[in-house]
């Protein structure tokens, strides 16, 4: 759209008005909220509830971060989401992938099976599988970490399965038939001349999955029996319901912020490569 | 190119196991569960007794189920229409050429990236509290009067306020990537023959956005089915009337919540083949309306 | 034989030998370590009571909560002198939304907490008897004989210990009485009425009142014109708009709201209302004790309490206050019951006890415990035979969450009569 912008053209741009008032409206809103919490993260519960949070006037609280940090196991619950993510991000490239590529180049017997059912997979509520995979996991034992991190992996497969698919389908196979005349293994081509190939598709839905891991709040609550392995969002929950119980409201919105601030900062820099990855998702559903 | 069955096979193995693991056994052991008699789920097999269609029955009767359909449809249905005009008209907006676009687009889908836990708490405890919030003081500066904006009457309208906001943005993306996707030369053509915008976002954009739209509906028909943590940060203490959906109806059913008397995890399963029937439903009948036109983006 | 004995020698030498390495270690690193520490690791070579076992308590206090903090340190008091580790799972509130699950399933649990309602009902399936070990230490001396006694009612045998013990009634700002100039807390509800009218017009909002706490409030007033057996029998069957009490009950609620008695904004969204006794705005709230502690830690200062039964009404049927307690069990998958059971005595007496009661703001659960806050709560406590329940058996109903929130819409004044209410919940009941 950027050509549009050469000059700056009155007419147009008031013609447009009303659009522009709209989106700085919304925008607007987002940021008023956010300024908020910043600043009644930085004041005394009383402060909050009696509607004076921009006085600072008994100096900033940053005393709220540091309780908001200590009195929970913040640091813990980032590491948790911080190894669901990773390790279901690689676990589930390791699957889909290679599932990807095969449903992309040959035909064979329950491939449109497969594919079909790797779609619907993708539109069945949580809530109807969730049942049976909680008394099997109490029946084989598992539980823990692992248990939450095969469960994340599983989860995504079919999204990122029909998403790699479409991109293998993408790619010329001249690529392949030279590897295999030069006497390279079908598999051996794929892992290093296709996989390389559809590295920026990879980075997208990694990028994506990651965000989904890091924010899944249903599957961790039920599964998760210790703070040991709680993630983050299951973890603010706590923090936001311990606060509001002992009346420290300005630790409770610094927890809000703690927690908010590294996707933000993650956003920052990766939000073009997460709008992608979000609309492809949708649009290929 | 040669197959090579062995290859094929250990590559699309784990997607398969995957698929049957984590997807065919539980949706088949969770509909069988349904026609079941199962207090707990954790109870083996052999102590199920055929319920035939009672568990079907048992929840229809049920109070709490009732007012949980009624608000999904309400979530589904009002919320549904707003998101998705409210989504539309941001992504026309974004796409006429305005300045900034991209900063806007970050802006707008960026709710969609937090953790909904935060984005709730900021709701609830900034934004719709009673004495100081940012709503009461709008009203205020108009003169109003302070509105209860977490009281019965209005509650499920804030938290269906608060989860429009933060769902506009990701529709508004899969419109922005559909009407890009429309040839620029048929507006130019409709420009010469003298249309102005309104008749070309009805006459162009929309016909053409079909199948956007379609998608758009199926992912919003799944957000409402399984729609359960705004719930559960709007009602903290216990599940309320009001706010009440059909997930946290089935959570508080299998899982136990408090004031909850008797588990029952076979009326869980049904209320989870409800939900899924449900869900086809609308995916046939939106099919059905918005015939896919011969498009593609 | 000789073989054992020798290797049970060996080893507690190495042992002991390891724990002088550990205490020179310790005492080289902080030379002024307190003579007790080693002489608690000193023991430890001559085995300590539960050496070796691991205990796993889920709490319903979130971390950094004070309760959480005197529990925590009774655990490691508790692991110094014992030898047993405790491990506390702080799940906070939503405890009781979990417990059931990890109960069946077998989760490894030994110790829990909540409603001790909850506990003689849902979970008494898991529980352990508690009565030979509590016999033991002369329990019943210093615990209360009502919440003893229901225990045994529900589950058959004594199988929670008492942590918190709450009574329920109406909680005040004594400074914003004073200002007002009332002395006399009242007693029935025409008095009650004049307090309110008395501080309205003083400038003070009578009665704060969160959502959650509507159906509390409204029961209490319920039960002075009903008694607990009639509401039970109404909410089963239906039939309050027959019932002319009942319709009295919800008109003077109505004509309570009307008359502007309620605080700005109630019933708000939990906690807002009820911090409002804290800052002076609000004078009083109808609520349990624990509400008092809420209220200072939200507020960052002790506010100056008091407390009344809630007001009888004209014809009062039954006049009792609300009594319950949060309680701690024993699973019965325990391995080391008595282990478990000791160290639920940590917590409910002595120096944890004293210390919930002091920073927690709670009612002793050991009645040799000094008491803080509500001075006399003990005596009220130990007197009551019937204590009034918690909404009866109305939340057992199918219909409960429809019944809770028309009590919320009933203090919004969305009734116009006593009557329309009592033909609304009819249509929820029987």
């Amino acid at each position: 759209m950027g050509k549009y912008h050469d000059r700056i053209n009155w007419k147009k741009e008031l013609r447009l008005l009303p659009g522009y008032i709209i989106v700085c409206a919304w925008v607007a809103l987002t940021a008023a909220i956010l300024f908020w919490i910043v600043c009644a993260s930085l004041s005394s519960t009383k402060e909050i509830l009696t509607g004076r949070v921009m006085d600072f006037s008994n100096g900033l609280k940053w005393d709220n971060y540091v309780t908001a940090w200590n009195t929970q196991n913040v640091s813990l619950y980032f590491f948790n989401s911080l190894v669901y993510a990773i390790v279901s991000c690689v676990g589930v490239l390791l699957i889909s992938a290679p599932g990807a590529y095969v449903l992309s180049r040959w035909k064979f017997v329950g491939g449109k099976a497969i594919r079909i059912g790797l779609v619907i997979a993708m539109s069945v509520p949580t809530i109807m599988i969730i049942m049976p995979l909680y008394s099997l996991a109490v029946q084989w034992g598992i539980k823990g970490r692992v248990l939450l991190v095969v469960l994340y992996i599983m989860l995504r497969v079919p999204y990122t399965t029909v998403y790699l698919l479409d991109f293998f389908s993408s790619l010329s196979r001249s690529y392949e038939e030279a590897a295999y005349i030069d006497g390279c293994s079908h598999s051996r081509t794929f892992w290093q001349i296709m996989l390389p190939l559809v590295q920026p598709a990879i980075i997208t839905v990694t990028i994506f999955n990651f965000m989904s891991v890091w924010n899944e709040f249903f599957m961790a609550l039920i599964f998760t029996t210790s703070d040991s392995m709680t993630p983050v969002g299951v973890g603010l929950l706590q923090i936001v319901n311990a606060m509001k119980y002992s009346g420290q409201y300005g630790a409770m919105f610094a927890a809000v912020i703690i927690v908010f601030l590294p996707t933000f900062l993650l956003y920052l820099f990766l939000s073009e490569k997460i709008i992608v990855g979000a609309t492809s998702g949708g649009v290929k559903g | 190119m040669k197959k090579n069955k062995t290859m094929i096979f250990l590559f699309i193995l784990p997607t398969v196991l995957c698929l049957l693991f984590m997807y065919v056994y539980p949706i088949v052991r969770t509909v069988i569960m349904s026609f079941f008699k199962v207090e707990s789920l954790t109870a083996s097999t052999s102590t199920w007794s055929f319920y035939g269609l009672q568990n079907y029955f048992k929840i229809l009767r049920n109070a709490g189920f009732i007012s949980s359909m009624k608000n999904m449809v309400m979530i589904w249905l009002v919320g549904g229409i707003i998101t998705m005009c409210l989504s539309m008209l941001m992504a026309v907006i974004l796409t006429s050429g305005i300045r900034g676009a991209k900063f806007f687009k970050a802006a707008i889908y960026m709710p969609n990236i937090i953790s909904a836990v935060a984005l709730a708490t900021m709701w609830i405890q900034y934004v719709f509290n009673y004495d100081y919030g940012l709503l009461n003081q709008i009203v205020k500066a108009f003169g109003g009067e302070n509105v209860r904006w977490l009281g019965t009457d209005l509650i499920f309208w804030a938290m269906m306020i608060a989860f429009i906001f933060g769902s506009v943005g990701y529709y508004m993306l899969i419109f922005i990537s559909g009407i890009e996707g429309i040839p620029q030369d048929l507006y130019e053509a409709a420009t010469i023959d003298g249309a102005n915008i309104l008749d070309r976002f009805f006459q162009i954009t929309l016909p053409l956005l079909k199948g956007v739209i379609r998608t758009c509906v199926t992912f919003w028909s799944i957000n409402a089915t399984t729609f359960f943590l705004w719930t559960k940060m709007f009602s903290p203490i216990n599940t309320e009337t009001a706010t009440i959906v059909p997930v946290v109806y089935l959570y508080d059913t299998v899982f136990g919540g408090k004031g909850v008397v008797e588990r029952d995890a076979g009326a869980g399963a049904a209320v989870g083949v409800v939900l899924t029937l449900i869900i086809i439903a609308v995916y046939v009948i939106t099919n059905l309306i918005l015939k896919d036109s011969d498009l593609e983006y | 034989m000789k073989k054992i004995v020798a290797l049970l020698m060996a080893s507690a030498m190495a042992a002991s030998l390891a724990a002088c390495g550990g205490s020179a270690q310790s005492s080289e690193a902080t030379s002024t370590a307190p003579a007790e520490s080693t002489a608690a690791e000193s023991t430890a070579t001559d085995g300590k009571k539960y050496e070796g076992v691991e205990l796993t308590m889920w709490s319903m206090w979130s971390a950094g909560e004070v309760q959480a903090n005197a529990i925590q340190a009774a655990a490691d008091a508790f692991e110094a002198e014992t030898g047993a580790h405790v491990n506390i799972e702080w799940k906070g509130r939503d405890v009781n939304t979990l417990i059931s699950a990890a109960l069946e399933s077998g989760e490894k649990l030994d110790i829990f907490e909540d409603d001790y309602n909850r506990i003689g009902h849902a979970y008494a399936p898991y529980t352990y008897d508690l009565t030979e070990m509590a016999d033991a230490v002369g329990y019943d001396d210093f615990s209360y004989a009502c919440f003893n006694d229901q225990s045994k009612e529900w589950a058959g045998y004594l199988n929670s210990i008492v942590e918190q013990p709450q009574i329920g009634g109406i909680f005040y700002n004594k400074d914003v009485f004073d200002a007002c100039g009332i002395t006399d807390a009242p007693k029935t509800w025409d008095e009650f009425l004049t307090v309110c009218q008395t501080l309205k017009d003083n400038g003070y909002e009578p009665l704060a009142l969160d959502g959650a706490y509507a159906n509390f409030n409204f029961y209490n007033h319920l039960v002075r014109h009903l008694g607990e057996d009639t509401i039970a029998e109404l909410g089963k069957n239906g039939g309050w708009a027959d019932n002319e009490a009942a319709v009295t009950a919800a008109q003077e609620i109505i004509d309570f709201v009307n008359a502007g008695y309620l605080a700005e904004g109630a019933p708000d969204a939990y906690p807002a209302s009820q911090t409002k006794v804290g800052l002076g705005t609000a004078a009083m709230v109808a609520c349990a004790n624990y509400v008092t502690s809420e209220v200072d830690a939200a507020v960052g200062e002790p506010v100056n309490w008091g407390f009344f039964n809630y007001p009888e009404v004209e014809g009062n049927v039954d006049a009792s206050a609300y009594a319950g307690a949060n309680s701690l069990a024993i699973s019965s998958s325990c391995e080391n019951p008595q282990a478990a059971f000791d160290f639920i005595m940590t917590i409910v007496t002595g120096t944890c006890g004293q210390e919930l009661v002091d920073k927690g703001g709670q009612i002793p659960a050991d009645t040799r415990l000094k008491e803080s806050v509500l001075a006399g709560s003990v005596e009220t406590l130990k007197n009551t035979t019937t204590p009034m329940s918690w909404c009866g058996s109305l939340n057992t109903l199918d219909g409960w969450s429809s019944i809770k929130s028309s009590m919320i819409e009933l203090f919004e004044g969305k009734y116009a009569t006593g009557a329309d209410y009592c033909a609304y919940l009819d249509t929820l009941c029987g």
